[in-house]
């Protein structure tokens, strides 16, 4: 080969090199910037009225002249709206049956419609669920919500090669020649009027409970569960990870016995998380009977173990990085084995230990196969403390899992569920950088 | 007590009760000792632990249904009467996904590694390791949701274009590489530099030809692709294999430090560029180390669950044709974890133990990946430091 040729395959063998590392560096941003964009959009937002109605209804919160006028004038906008339906009402009565018909199917869309849009218009009966007692509390959502009245959406079929394609027809051309056909461009002119968006920062979304399941209010008993779940563990696994770490690096000598303890624990840490929950359903619930089902505790236990492996390898990284002279200095002034650890090297090592424990917190937060069998519900209040031995907890991971996967209306609450999945990167993350500077800080300080 | 009754030599008072407080001291020592031990052990405790409990609530399984249908069928029907508890799809769809992911993980993660450890200098190098371990932190349902609110629906409206666009971005430059390397390998014997001139440039206009045909015809066909369904195994390849990386990564990045500097240094006092250095002796230094990284990434991917179950579609059959990654599948994981709700009220069935006998395989599968892969490390260790 030339040697043109040869430095041209060098230069491209470093370009392969650190275009893999601007690849996993854009892979992190693709996947946090819709993470961070959208997930703000939970609590800070454009409100509309409805918005207002249901904090000041569920939450007793706000109220005051302000929101009296302001539904004072949107209602003002919005009689005209539900004096259009009475008077369409009244005409459909008049029609032969046949157009009756016709017109009763595609009036009772445009009443779902509006519903969606306002609220329960006059004269229905009173909801059963709360996510049908307000209109669209979201700007974004009304505006979806109008283009659902105003546009009827269609597939089209036509071509069997290709698939179905969506298109929208103006429901205006529906109603031609009747009094309805002016609602249309009303609601059109009129949107803003009726629902007052307004700019709101709603910080009850992490301090609220939340509201016929996720439809309105917070995720506060899902970080509280988060909380709950990764401190427990933490409380088992770190003084049992520590003190495992002290014997394998101090007292620990080379032989089968222990190299056995050392594969045990690389085991551990190879195990997959759904084998880490159904151990914990098998041996914490349904055979200890540390609970009658779900717990805290047994979900605890579980991501403890998970932990574990994590932990003594952080903590005796950390040991071993004590310089041996303070070991001699310790021991050549007559303390003992154990008093040097305790007094000398655990200290020094504190740092390290900590800045691996502080992300063994963060995994154990983030983890979610291990706690579904053994901690995890779906629905469910913030839990007291005293309730932790007996009663499951919602949690961050479990329920993002559940509101986008399993939630009868996951597309209506996106703003939830990326709000909950930004609460959720930003405790994981925060707790991981800190590990990140404190290891610098150790790093410059062991250099001196 | 004695001794103390005699008294008056207070020095021989002092040895017996400083040599009472040695034993004693011992004694605790040793006891202090037997301690950590034991909570040494309770880590290999756990594991064996682990080991009983998943396998008591397997055999079952295997007793009633016997090891042949579980391995051969595609006939996974749990909750029907009679049941069928054919798992060879599920393990299938593991398989594939792992596949794929190790696919775009192992190529990435190697060339990261070595550009971290020989390429980038130490100041650039302080920038790229955070990267890396703040996607090793991301919890798997962020990931998750990703591909299921994000991906899946780029993927499936806009499938084609995307796959056209990938494969164009990935295939140029290699293909460009390729043609400059094979004309410069053709044209090395030719004697006469005016004649071998000519003939190279000949060369490099009918491979550039040849390969602009290539890429546009493939990039047509693939442009013309509709995705069905954008919760596949392509997309939980992809997701899975940004899991798999940091693991990847770092470990290889261990293995190819532990190479030494003579190596290195040897190699281009003969004359050898960077790459052909890092190539020819770093990487087959350093290969059964990056090997045991390759597994540990691997297991990762094999042992995900979040991401798989929420994005793979959760359809248990064997994708048609067999390599077809644009199909939704179904995996082991994610098959304990969407069943077990609904078994758990069936304790003692079939239908549950099958869910054990999963768990099981899946940590037979982790542990001798775990095992060989230790061993493997060990004994590079040993190699390089016998060298």
């Amino acid at each position: 080969m030339n040697i043109g040729t040869r430095k041209i395959l060098d230069r491209s063998f470093t370009a392969l090199g650190i275009g893999s590392i601007a690849v996993m560096a854009m892979a992190l941003l693709i996947v946090l910037v819709p993470i961070v964009t959208k997930g703000i959009g939970a609590v800070f937002f454009t409100g509309t009225v409805e918005h207002r109605k249901m904090l000041l209804h569920e939450f007793k919160r706000g109220g005051g002249d302000d929101l009296t006028s302001e539904i004072a004038s949107s209602n003002r906008y919005r009689s005209k709206v539900y004096d259009m339906l009475t008077r369409f009402d009244a005409e459909l009565e008049q029609m032969e049956p046949e157009k009756k018909r016709e017109f009763k199917e595609k009036y009772t869309q445009v009443r779902t419609a509006l519903q969606a849009l306002l609220g329960p218009l006059p004269g229905d009966p009173e909801p059963m669920l709360t996510r049908f007692k307000y209109g669209a509390t979201r700007w974004e959502k009304a505006e979806e919500k109008a283009h659902d009245l105003l546009y009827e959406s269609k597939w089209d079929n036509s071509n069997p090669d290709v698939m179905a394609k969506e298109y929208f027809v103006s429901r205006a051309l529906d109603f031609q020649g009747t009094s309805l056909v002016q609602l249309f461009p009303y609601v059109r002119e009129n949107l803003d009027h009726m629902l007052v968006p307004k700019f709101t920062v709603y910080w009850g979304f992490i301090t609220d409970s939340s509201i016929d399941s996720h439809f309105f209010g917070g995720i506060w008993p899902e970080i509280q569960g988060t909380f709950f779940l990764a401190i427990g563990a933490m409380l088992f696994a770190f003084p049992l990870g520590v003190v495992a770490a002290v014997y394998f690096t101090e007292y620990a000598k080379p032989g089968f016995f222990n190299s056995m303890l050392r594969s045990a624990n690389s085991t551990l840490a190879g195990v997959p998380s759904i084998v880490f929950g159904m151990f914990g359903l098998a041996f914490f619930i349904n055979t200890l009977k540390v609970s009658e089902s779900k717990s805290v505790l047994a979900g605890a236990l579980t991501l403890a173990i998970m932990i574990l492996p994590t932990i003594i390898r952080a903590a005796e990284e950390a040991i071993l990085a004590v310089p041996k002279t303070y070991r001699e200095a310790s021991l050549s002034l007559g303390s003992t084995k154990w008093n040097t650890i305790a007094t000398v090297i655990l200290p020094a090592a504190l740092p390290g230990i900590l800045t691996g424990g502080v992300i063994s917190l963060g995994r154990a937060a983030g983890e979610t196969a291990p706690i579904i069998f053994t901690a995890a519900v779906s629905v469910g209040s913030a839990i007291g403390l005293a309730d932790v031995f007996s009663s499951p907890t919602p949690a961050l991971s479990w329920n993002i899992y559940n509101l986008a996967s399993e939630h009868e209306a996951a597309s209506q609450i996106r703003h939830v569920q990326y709000g909950m999945v930004l609460a959720l990167v930003t405790i994981v993350l925060l707790l991981n950088l800190s590990a990140i500077v404190l290891r610098a800080r150790i790093s410059k300080k062991l250099k001196g | 007590m004695a001794d103390e009754s005699i008294g008056g030599n207070n020095r021989t008072t002092a040895f017996v009760i400083s040599a009472r407080r040695h034993t004693l001291q011992k004694a605790a020592q040793k006891v202090g000792e037997g301690l950590l031990l034991g909570i040494a052990s309770f880590v290999a405790i756990v594991v064996l632990f682990i080991f009983y409990f998943v396998a008591r609530d397997a055999v079952p399984f295997f007793q009633l249904r016997g090891f042949t249908e579980f391995f051969t069928s595609t006939n996974w029907y749990p909750a029907d009467h009679p049941a069928g508890f054919g798992a060879l799809a599920i393990i299938y769809g593991s398989l594939m996904v792992t596949l794929g992911s190790a696919l775009i993980a192992v190529p990435m993660g190697v060339a990261a590694a070595v550009c971290l450890s020989d390429i980038l200098p130490f100041s650039i190098r302080q920038y790229a390791k955070p990267v890396i371990e703040m996607l090793a932190a991301i919890p798997s349902v962020a990931f998750g949701f990703f591909a299921l609110v994000v991906l899946a629906p780029l993927l499936q409206n806009n499938g084609g274009p995307m796959l056209m666009w990938a494969w164009w971005i990935l295939v140029t430059p290699f293909l460009l590489l390729g043609i400059l390397v094979v004309a410069d390998l053709l044209t090395t014997n030719v004697k006469d530099p005016n004649r071998r001139q000519q003939l190279y440039v000949i060369l490099l206009t009918l491979f550039g030809l040849i390969s602009v045909f290539l890429l546009y015809k493939v990039g047509t066909l693939l442009y013309a692709i509709q995705i069905l369904t954008g919760t596949n195994a392509l997309n939980v390849s992809i997701i899975l294999s940004f899991m798999a990386l940091p693991t990847i990564v770092s470990v290889s990045e261990d293995a190819l430090q532990a190479v030494g500097r003579d190596i290195r240094e040897g190699s281009y006092a003969l004359g050898a560029t960077r790459a052909e250095t890092i190539i020819k002796t770093i990487l087959p230094a350093a290969s059964s180390g990056i090997l045991a990284a390759v597994i540990l990434g691997i297991m990762r991917a094999l042992g995900e669950t979040m991401v798989v179950w929420m994005a793979s579609g959760n359809s248990s059959h064997i994708p048609e044709p067999w390599f077809n990654y644009l199909e939704a599948i179904r995996t082991l994981t994610a098959t304990i974890a969407g069943d077990m709700g609904e078994a758990d009220q069936v304790t003692g069935s079939a239908r549950y133990h099958v869910l054990f006998a999963m768990g099981l395989l899946l940590l037979v599968i982790s542990f001798i990946s775990n095992l060989v892969s230790e061993r493997i490390v060990v004994r590079q260790r040993k190699t390089l430091s016998g060298q």
